[in-house]
């Protein structure tokens, strides 16, 4: 089953419940903010326009952090969620510039430091067919769990009956390729603090053109490295070797 | 003799104080983290390490793979004496970019995991690989100037004749890696400014790569020949700079190709910060060089060609630090300026690279072509009209590193006037009305009179923050089905429930002024 996510945002109101449940799962210190994400705060409240914005990973389909990470330290799950394993990670911070969604953040103060970033509840409920501890949290309905699927038919269903309530868009459905985290929103998501500009390929393909090339690039260099210099020296030889016999001919 | 003696002793100097500086900075990167040593955030994970240490080091050591290209695989011997310092420089280069690279990584102590966690959709695990060979192979070509230096003649041997298919490699990773670190940002399309984020950055990398390493050869030897007293190879660097020419060319035309293409050459000329730092890096990477080297009078000498090469360089530092600092902190309307501890790092690094470079060239035999009839042709030591050009350069140098720290400067917009939109926002009606209704407490018989409470009262409608009671004190869920529960004033006293906040201090006293609650109302 692929899990997901549908976050309502006209049905927030912004109490902060998941911020808390998260940080409580996860064993975060609660002293840190709760209205910007960072290394601490997996899941946050920002305010855009007057109206709260739960942020987190939006667990992309295809993930660009995890198509950039060099050592396989992240990886997308079966069911749905984009983990992260600080045993294999060293610390390049690529998949901190790769994400669309400036989501990965980093514990800069730490000497030993590690990515930070939803995980989905993925070992404490999600592994297990439980629900993630935000969603259950949510007094107010506004983000629920659910299967993908399912999610996308009853936030079509919510825009459907509710035209005036909602902006035609399920933003996760085409966002960055698919993601298992979907918005509903009255107001247009880029001036909600979501990324101006987004592509709705995934955007690992990007690097992939170049890197699929390689195989073919390398032969092809290869052999044309080897034939120039075979050529050459054959001509070199081939030119001392005459030079010798017309000086013993002579 | 006396003069050259005050020279190494000055340098000798400068260097102390850039290492003793370099030691305190790496003993604060490694034992209180990246954030006490750096100015690195989570809006800017990449700053002057990558972009001027690894960006810019290991496009001026790609003249390496095509100087030896030339000699052993396009037979043309006659670059054959820059040939080893070309070799050095690339080898000493990826060396000092394999040490930066130790201090940029979170876990320095992981920076072998690709070799054998392997994830071949990711670029950066391409160019870590290609990274690694290529500095294999760099030893590899080096290691005949130990072998020579101690008389090793068997391996000697054995490297002589492998050195086509080690060039061959070499020219294959390096094309691969050189083009790759370009082809990093192509992941990031939406985070990075028009100017620089292209589909074709894998071939601008590229391109520029080869020009900046064909620039640094001349660099380097036109230094060394002023630092060593060392006849320059001054024909083979004029030659050199006419194919440094086309490539600049070609480079030039491509880039503005691409921003047409794009239809993004308007943002060049706005006037914004980006437009700035576009401007610098086109100016002093593209068509000063290109004046400086087609004026022969200028050419032809070796303060212009030396002044040309300078430029080619500048250009090239400025692009690198550009598409890694510049493009992205635009989108992400923060500041970054690096730390005096990454300044001294840096710094710390290139003069590591001078001074082994140095040691090198003492006890190796790197410049092995030195015949007489160059020495004779070309006065080994500078006359004084070209050592005034070498002060000019040096001028011209640190003018530029102004301009840099000055548009770098104004890198600080007011990015906490943007980031603070929401709040100044006035509230809107409905966010009010999502407040739930207010709960009424009836009153036993001990009580003064009603309390009704009113959330509005209690939080900024705007801004919650509900959990600041609900997660400790109050349920959520209970009082969501109308259930109030009850609230002993007892309680209250001992600093539980609203005797939380309601001590005198975040509040007024629950055991003073009761009609404030008490209101009957």
């Amino acid at each position: 089953m692929k899990s997901a996510i549908l976050t309502d945002l006209t049905r927030c109101t912004g109490c902060e419940a998941c911020v808390m449940a998260c940080r409580e799962i996860n064993g975060l210190p609660r002293t840190s903010e709760n209205h910007r994400l960072n290394a601490h705060t997996w899941t946050a409240i920002e305010h855009h326009q007057g109206i709260p914005i739960r942020r987190h990973c939006m667990q992309c389909e295809q993930p660009s952090c995890v198509a950039a990470c060099p050592v396989g330290a992240l990886t997308k799950t079966s069911e749905g969620a984009v983990i992260y394993d600080a045993g294999r990670c060293m610390g390049c911070r690529y998949c901190m510039i790769a994400c669309p969604f400036s989501i990965p953040k980093y514990e800069w103060q730490a000497r030993i430091p590690r990515v930070q970033k939803c995980s989905f509840c993925y070992d404490s409920a999600l592994k297990k067919g439980h629900e993630p501890a935000c969603t259950a949290a949510c007094p107010s309905g506004a983000t629920i769990y659910g299967e993908r699927e399912a999610l996308i038919k009853e936030a079509q269903q919510r825009i459907a009956t509710h035209p005036q309530r909602y902006i035609p868009t399920l933003y996760g459905l085409t966002e960055a390729g698919g993601a298992s985290v979907l918005y509903l929103s009255a107001m247009p998501f880029e001036k909600l603090g979501f990324p101006a500009t987004i592509q709705h390929k995934p955007y690992p393909d990007l690097t992939w053109q170049e890197l699929s090339r390689i195989p073919t690039m390398v032969s092809a260099g290869a052999a044309f490295l080897f034939s120039a210099w075979w050529i050459i020296n054959r001509r070199i030889k081939m030119a001392n070797e005459s030079e010798r016999s017309s000086d013993q001919t002579a | 003799m006396k003069i050259g003696f005050s020279r190494i002793s000055f340098w000798g100097c400068v260097a102390a104080i850039i290492w003793t500086l370099g030691i305190y900075a790496t003993v604060v990167r490694f034992f209180y983290g990246l954030g006490a040593a750096t100015h690195l955030s989570d809006s800017v994970p990449w700053g002057l390490w990558i972009g001027l240490d690894i960006l810019v080091g290991v496009g001026l050591a790609a003249g390496g793979f095509f100087i030896t290209a030339m000699v052993y695989l396009f037979n043309l011997k006659e670059y054959q004496p820059i040939v080893r310092p070309a070799i050095l420089t690339s080898f000493l280069g990826y060396g000092l970019v394999i040490i930066t690279l130790l201090f940029d990584l979170g876990k320095p102590y992981h920076i072998w995991r690709p070799i054998v966690m392997w994830n071949h959709h990711s670029v950066m695990f391409e160019v870590g690989w290609c990274v690694l060979l290529y500095t294999l192979v760099l030893f590899f070509e080096f290691s005949p100037m130990a072998l020579e230096r101690l008389g090793l003649k068997k391996p000697l041997s054995l490297m002589t004749r492998s050195i086509p298919f080690l060039v061959m490699s070499g020219v294959l990773l390096s094309t691969l890696h050189q083009s790759s670190l370009g082809s990093l940002y192509l992941l990031v399309p939406d985070k990075m400014h028009p100017l620089w984020y292209s589909p074709l950055l894998p071939f601008l990398f590229f391109s520029s790569a080869v020009a900046a390493g064909l620039a640094m050869v001349i660099f380097e030897s036109y230094l060394s020949s002023r630092a060593f007293g060392r006849a320059l190879e001054f024909s083979l660097l004029v030659r050199l700079s006419r194919i440094l020419v086309p490539v600049v060319l070609l480079y030039g035309i491509i880039r503005f190709k691409d921003l047409a293409g794009r239809g993004v050459l308007g943002a060049a000329f706005s006037g914004s910060q980006e437009s700035l730092l576009f401007m610098a890096e086109v100016l002093f990477g593209l068509v000063l060089p290109i004046i400086v080297f087609s004026i022969p009078a200028w050419r032809n000498q070796r303060a212009g060609l030396f002044l040309g090469a300078v430029l080619v360089l500048l250009g090239f530092i400025l692009n690198r630090l550009n598409v890694s600092i510049t493009a992205l902190v635009g989108s992400a309307d923060v500041e970054y300026t690096p730390s005096w501890m990454e300044w001294a790092i840096t710094a710390s690094m290139a003069a590591a690279g001078v001074a082994v470079f140095r040691l090198a060239v003492k006890h190796l035999p790197v410049f092995t072509h030195q015949d007489t009839q160059a020495k004779q042709v070309n006065p080994p030591l500078l006359e004084p009209g070209q050592a005034g050009a070498g002060v000019m350069a040096g001028l011209g140098g640190l003018l530029f590193l102004l301009l840099m720290a000055l548009l770098f400067g104004l890198n600080r917009k007011q990015a906490a006037a943007k980031s603070l939109d929401g709040e100044a926002k006035p509230l809107s009606a409905s966010a009010v009305l999502r407040l739930p209704a207010a709960i009424v407490f009836e009153p036993d018989e001990a009580s003064p009179g009603r309390v009704t409470f009113h959330h509005q009262t209690h939080v900024d409608p705007t801004r919650p923050g509900c959990v600041s009671c609900h997660a400790t004190t109050f349920r959520i869920r209970p009082i969501k089905s109308g259930q109030a529960g009850t609230v002993k004033m007892d309680s209250l006293y001992a600093g539980k429930q609203c005797g939380i906040c309601h001590n005198g201090e975040q509040a007024f006293r629950a055991d003073e002024e009761c009609e404030n609650c008490h209101s009957g109302r």
